[in-house]
């Protein structure tokens, strides 16, 4: 664990955001990757609990998913997607999934998060507070740049229609993926993303998936197995959508 | 900070640091239920309810848990009776070691809350997040459901065999029937295929519950680190970032100066007492080329100092601020590179002798041969040769080795410890430390796991050391990270074998030449080699063979003994040999086997010139030979349960509609050993209480194994008294006899043989007394059962009459034995191992989807832990097989020291694991028993290798088959 040296509790986001406005405060969400973090840097928690983050709410088409949402929050509410409730269990296993929240899985932006390949497909949007307003960005925009310091996800909204389908080859089945491809296909249109071909999970173009990616090898599957992966579970998954869709 | 915590329906007030984890806080607070694993908490070990979710304490502050509700395996500790969850995880033996199982109950108390009928899947789920080396989850998987049907009201079904008639004379082959439906239920219960040759017994051979089983279901404290010790320190180790590099300075000055710190020791101020940390036999087998601290590091993870400090994290900050000059030198990684005579020395100090030639980072050669091999391989109709790479791995024992030591009232040094070889320990511990062996005493308290791992004195002689120097107590455990980069591994190898065959499939010439890779240190280097020979040269017979094996030494993480030591990296090699001439020749790849493999009444020439105690010169008189074997039994159990006809027919292996999958099963034969002869050793004392029950001291130690349970039976089955009324007490070594320790599949076989000694002893005077009770004129017409002594004419007095008057009335004695046992033989068990799998012709993705393995043990004593052996070990098997491997970079550093990018299986990815137990009558066995521990690592890699040739054809010599590998593999085809 990093040596906390401090722990704050805020009742409020407002409050969770004027005390990470500090540089040594970090947002401590379920913990899962901070927690297990063996960094001995000095830092101060600012744990999220109860700042009333933990709700899901049907809002018109969309589902606004509450960052503190735990990832068995998502697998065992009707109304959250299966494509989604899928992921989410295939993200972590049981004693890690209670814990890991969605809002930290998007703040970590894991290179091989498979839920966050899904909230890409089902079109998620992302509230970010700040010290003065509250933003919504795209999903894969915040994945790309990251949270500023001193702002916090606070929830994401996302589609629910469609048909979500998941490829993926990986050394076992339960392993995480070394490629994986979610599709989401509805009667008119289809969305793709990929996981194991960047720094962090990314849409593709359902009609050229490999453009635009250049993998990065290790140990797993090499940058050229990697990318030769994406275009045949690509492929896989949106033929598999779009069936079903 | 103070917290409140409604801790099993208590609310709690309690004082923490700000940093300190929940499971840190709990343990402190008593919960020894609540088990470390990993700093990230994907092992589950230290797993809770947290609100009434399971959650792992590792990765949540104390400080989140504020407010919020914990529930530990403590809370159904209302009376002696267990819960019926715990109750039905003794029952299923759904436990080997037991470090998790406090985490297992707990998710079940979860999940049967919210779903009283789970279903399968939904059961492995909730196991998703419990890691468990030992089990498979096969009967982990029983117990949830049977705790289920319980709570649901329904009346458990008694967890028992389940009998399978022999298909076999138990000589002859039969022809597989494809229409003959293999046995339905449960693949939990133990299924045997009974002997005609073994007799009826009233202990031995039934599913007693383990006699551990309360202790560990109920969390009670029992492992090394679930003891309090008053002033206790805690110490970390300086590891080596370095590959190689040498030590041109150490200063310590502010690590000694930061408060807190007590000790810190390296290799200027600690004896360079040479040694090998293998826990072997005496004398250990050399190059010496260890010393406690060194000047020079030979490996990433090699120790540097090691700090004693009030808590871990000031000893953790000392270490880093303890300032090392270093001369980086180039390293090697691959063992044929470390030969070349290019590379870099490893061993270049002047005082370790015996390494075969240090120039050449050579450390042994072993030769061992029959016959004339070149002579027969130029002569035999065909020669094959083919040369297998086998990888690094590592045992990962869900408990982390740990060791704790102090002086003791008499000032002696007491090391409670992680052990898999305490004797071993004490022996070698005590010039390390300048003791001498009767001041030393070392305590096994149960283990959570070792596999070979802990067969080894890793961390003892560092807590000896620091507890000498600071007169207080040390505890040191090893991270995750640590565990796999500082602890043991399996040896990576490069064999070739060289073959030849007849026209008719006769072997007459077989060679293994094999390089091994030992790392920096010879530890078990010598031992392990010699077992591949000696396993990949015995299971088929042929009237030439040879072993010619180089050990080398490298910079990779330290390889030692990891179950199977050996054996299966070379019948990984010998297996898909075996199959791929079999398929050249137009043989079938069991008929061809069949011809050549070893059976009863064979002789197993170049056995006794390989191991610990080789005839290195000349012949022997006699030698060893096969007494007993169910191998024909197990390939037609194995095969019936695999639909082994399928793999004939195309439309199966290449289903319709699913144009990129091929199917495949592959089968592998194993042929392993029994102990090592005239070396292995186990005692046993037994002695009689008032009430007629027994208290049995052994050294033997149990790793989870179910070893005392199994001694246990033995005894009992000996005096006629039910297992309940004999107490096993295992190991220490002030208060238990002698025992080599657990390894070499020689627990149940020569401890048992001594276990039975005892109990024999006590017998003959339990007749003896009671005959002048009885005034029964020969004793030794006595017959003992259900606890009583019964003369010919039916009178009988019962063990508490005999023990009351032996104790208390007349010719007073305490009524006791000892026995101890070390065997000329090595009784082989043999095994058919079958895999199924799916392959992904366009990703290379293989998924199994069934495993298969039926063993010839003898007569196993405990059904129910002998088929958790094997399914735990095909656990690992299937891991090695298929996904674990160590990733090193150019500079030697492990690129996945974590569980997860080092992946092994969970509970709700493994495929159907069945397990047959073939009984045969081994008479230098107690009861019939040969081994059963480390056969099942043999055959799964090279089964799933030839499921892959009959998948596609393509002929894979390396592992593990991991998706890239299979998929580069088919590209070249």
């Amino acid at each position: 664990m990093p040596r906390a040296i401090s722990y704050h509790r805020p009742g409020s986001v407002h409050d969770a955001i004027s005390l990470l406005v500090n540089n040594d405060h970090l947002p401590l969400a379920g913990g899962t990757v901070l927690n297990a973090d063996d960094d001995p840097t000095l830092v101060s928690f600012v744990d999220l609990q109860e700042c009333g983050l933990a709700n899901i709410d049907e809002v018109g088409s969309r589902l606004r998913l509450g960052a503190m949402l735990t990832l068995h929050d998502l697998t065992t509410d009707s109304r959250v997607p299966v494509g989604l409730a899928n992921a989410a269990r295939a993200e972590l296993p049981s004693t890690l999934r209670t814990l890991a929240t969605i809002g930290g899985t998007v703040a970590t932006r894991h290179a091989d998060s498979v839920l966050l390949a899904a909230l890409l497909v089902y079109e998620a949007c992302v509230t970010v507070a700040g010290p003065n307003e509250e933003s919504v960005v795209p999903l894969a925009e915040l994945l790309h740049n990251g949270v500023d310091k001193g702002h916090l996800v606070v929830a994401l909204d996302v589609e629910t229609s469609g048909t979500c389908v998941r490829h993926a080859t990986s050394r076992t089945p339960a392993d995480t993926p070394i490629v994986s491809a979610t599709a989401r296909a509805t009667d008119e249109s289809a969305w793709l993303a990929l996981t194991g071909v960047a720094a962090h999970p990314v849409l593709a173009n359902p009609k050229d998936p490999t453009t635009d990616i250049a993998p990065i090898g290790d140990f797993r599957g090499s940058a050229e197995y990697r990318r030769r992966l994406s275009k045949i579970l690509s492929s896989r998954a949106l033929a598999e959508a779009r069936k079903f869709a | 900070m103070k917290i409140t915590l409604e801790l099993n329906e208590t609310s709690r007030t309690i004082d923490c640091a700000v940093h300190e984890s929940l499971l840190t806080v709990l343990r402190r607070e008593g919960m020894a239920s609540v088990r470390f694993g990993s700093n990230s908490g994907e092992t589950g070990a230290g797993a809770v309810l947290l609100d009434g979710k399971l959650a792992s304490s590792e990765v949540v502050l104390a400080a989140q848990a504020n407010g919020h509700a914990v529930t530990t395996v403590e809370s159904l500790n209302v009376d002696e009776r267990l819960h019926p969850i715990q109750a039905a995880f003794a029952a299923t033996g759904a436990m080997q070691s037991g470090y998790s199982v406090g985490a297992m109950v707990l998710g079940t108390l979860a999940l049967l809350r919210t779903d009283p009928d789970p279903s399968e899947n939904t059961i492995r789920d909730m196991l998703s997040g419990i890691l468990d080396r030992e089990t498979a989850y096969v009967k982990p998987v029983a117990a949830v459901q049977q705790a289920a049907a319980v709570l649901r009201g329904e009346e458990a079904e008694p967890f028992r065999p389940l009998m399978v008639a022999p298909i076999t004379d138990g000589i002859h082959p039969v022809d597989h029937d494809p229409d003959d439906p293999p046995p339905t239920g449960s693949p939990a219960v133990p299924r045997v295929v009974p002997s005609r040759d073994v007799p009826t017994t009233t202990v031995v051979g039934h599913p007693e519950v383990k006699v551990d089983a309360l202790r560990l279901v109920k969390g009670n404290p029992a492992f090394t680190d679930d003891f309090d010790m008053r002033g206790l320190l805690y110490a970390k180790v300086l590891l080596s970032p370095h590959a190689h590099a040498r030590i041109i300075s150490i200063d310590d000055s502010a690590a000694r100066a930061l408060p807190g710190v007590h000790a810190v020791i390296h290799h200027e101020n600690v004896p360079r007492i040479k040694y090998a940390s293998g826990g072997q036999s005496y004398p250990n087998p050399r190059p010496y080329d260890q010393v406690s601290f060194d000047n020079k590091v030979r490996h990433v993870g090699d120790r540097v100092a090691a700090v004693a400090a009030d808590t871990v994290e000031i000893a953790q900050e000392a270490c880093s601020l303890i300032e090392v000059t270093w001369e980086v030198l180039p390293a090697v990684f691959d063992e044929l590179e470390a030969l070349s005579g290019d590379a870099p020395v490893i061993h270049d100090e002047t005082d370790t002798i015996d390494i075969a030639d240090p120039s050449r980072n050579l450390v042994h050669h072993i030769v061992a041969e029959r016959g004339d091999v070149d002579a027969a391989l130029s002569a035999a109709d065909h020669y094959y040769e083919q040369t297998f790479r086998v990888h690094q791995v590592q045992q990962c024992p869900i408990e982390p080795h740990i060791s704790v030591a102090w002086l003791d009232s008499d000032e002696r040094l007491v090391v409670r410890t992680a052990t898999q070889v305490p004797f071993h320990t004490r022996r070698m511990l005590a010039p390390l430390v300048g003791r001498e062996i009767k001041d030393i005493r070392i305590i096994k308290p149960r283990i959570g796991g070792g596999f070979g791992a802990k067969q080894e004195m890793l961390l003892e002689d560092i807590v000896a050391h620091l507890a000498i120097a600071t007169r207080r107590p040390v505890r040191l455990e090893l991270t995750r990270e640590e565990e796999f980069i500082a602890s043991r591994t399996r040896h990576p190898q490069t064999m070739t074998y060289r073959t030849g065959v007849n026209g008719d499939g006769t072997l007459v010439a077989q060679e293994l030449q094999l390089i091994g890779n030992t790392g920096p240190y010879g530890t078990h280097g010598y031992t392990v080699q010699s077992v591949s020979g000696l396993r990949g040269l015995t299971s088929y017979n042929a009237p030439n063979k040879r072993f010619d094996c180089e050990v080398a030494y490298t910079n990779i993480p330290v390889p030692g003994a990891y179950r199977g030591y050996g054996a299966p990296q070379a019948l990984f090699g010998l297996e898909c040999h075996m199959e791929d001439i079999a398929a050249d020749l137009g043989f079938d790849p069991i008929e061809f086997r069949r011809q050549n493999w070893a059976k009863t009444g064979d002789e197993l020439t170049i056995a006794p010139h390989l191991g610990e105690r080789a005839v290195v010169d000349g012949e022997l008189d006699q030698y060893p030979v096969v007494g007993s074997d169910g191998i024909e039994e197990c390939v037609a159990q194995g095969s019936r349960a695999i639909g082994w006809h399928r793999r004939y027919d195309r439309s199966w292996r290449e289903p319709a509609g699913s144009r990129h999958i091929r199917r495949g099963i592959g089968y592998a034969h194993a042929m392993h050993g029994t102990s090592i002869p005239y070396l292995d050793m186990g005692g046993c004392s037994i002695k009689l209480n008032d009430d007629g029950s027994f208290n049995m001291l052994v050294g033997a130690t149990d790793l989870g194994t179910g070893a005392d349970t199994v001694l246990g039976q033995i005894a009992a089955e000996v005096l006629g008294v039910p297992l309940d009324d004999i107490r096993v007490y295992s190991s220490d070594t002030d208060m238990t006899p002698f025992d080599t320790g657990a390894y070499a599949s020689s627990t149940t076989y020569i401890s048992g043989t001594a276990a039975m000694k005892a109990a024999e002893v006590v017998r003959k005077r339990l007749k003896e007394r009671a005959a002048m009770l009885l005034e029964v004129p020969i004793p030794c017409s006595i017959e003992l059962r259900d606890r009583r002594a019964y003369a010919p004419d039916g009178r009988s007095v019962s063990m508490e009459e005999i023990a009351l008057d032996s104790l208390h009335l007349n010719e007073h004695e305490q009524i006791m034995g000892t026995g101890s046992h070390v065997s000329p033989e090595c009784p082989p068990p043999f095994g058919a191992t079958f895999v199924e799998i799916e392959l992904d012709l366009e990703t290379g993705q293989v998924e199994v989807k069934q495993m298969v393995m039926a063993v010839d043990c003898g007569v196993a004593i405990n059904p129910v832990t002998a088929s958790g052996q094997v399914e735990g070990g095909m656990l690992q098997a299937l891991g090695y097989a298929h996904c674990e491997e160590f990733a090193l970079d150019e500079n030697g550093r492990m690129l996945n020291a974590a569980f997860g990018p080092y992946w092994i299986y969970r509970a709700d990815e493994m495929p159907r694991t069945d397990v047959f137990l073939v009984q045969t009558m081994e008479d230098s066995g107690p009861f019939g028993a040969k081994a059963v521990a480390e056969i099942p690592k043999d055959g799964l890699a090279p089964a799933l290798r030839n499921a892959i040739v009959n998948a596609t054809g393509v002929r894979i010599d390396q592992l593990p088959f991991t998706p890239e590998r299979v998929f580069n593999a088919l590209q070249k085809s």
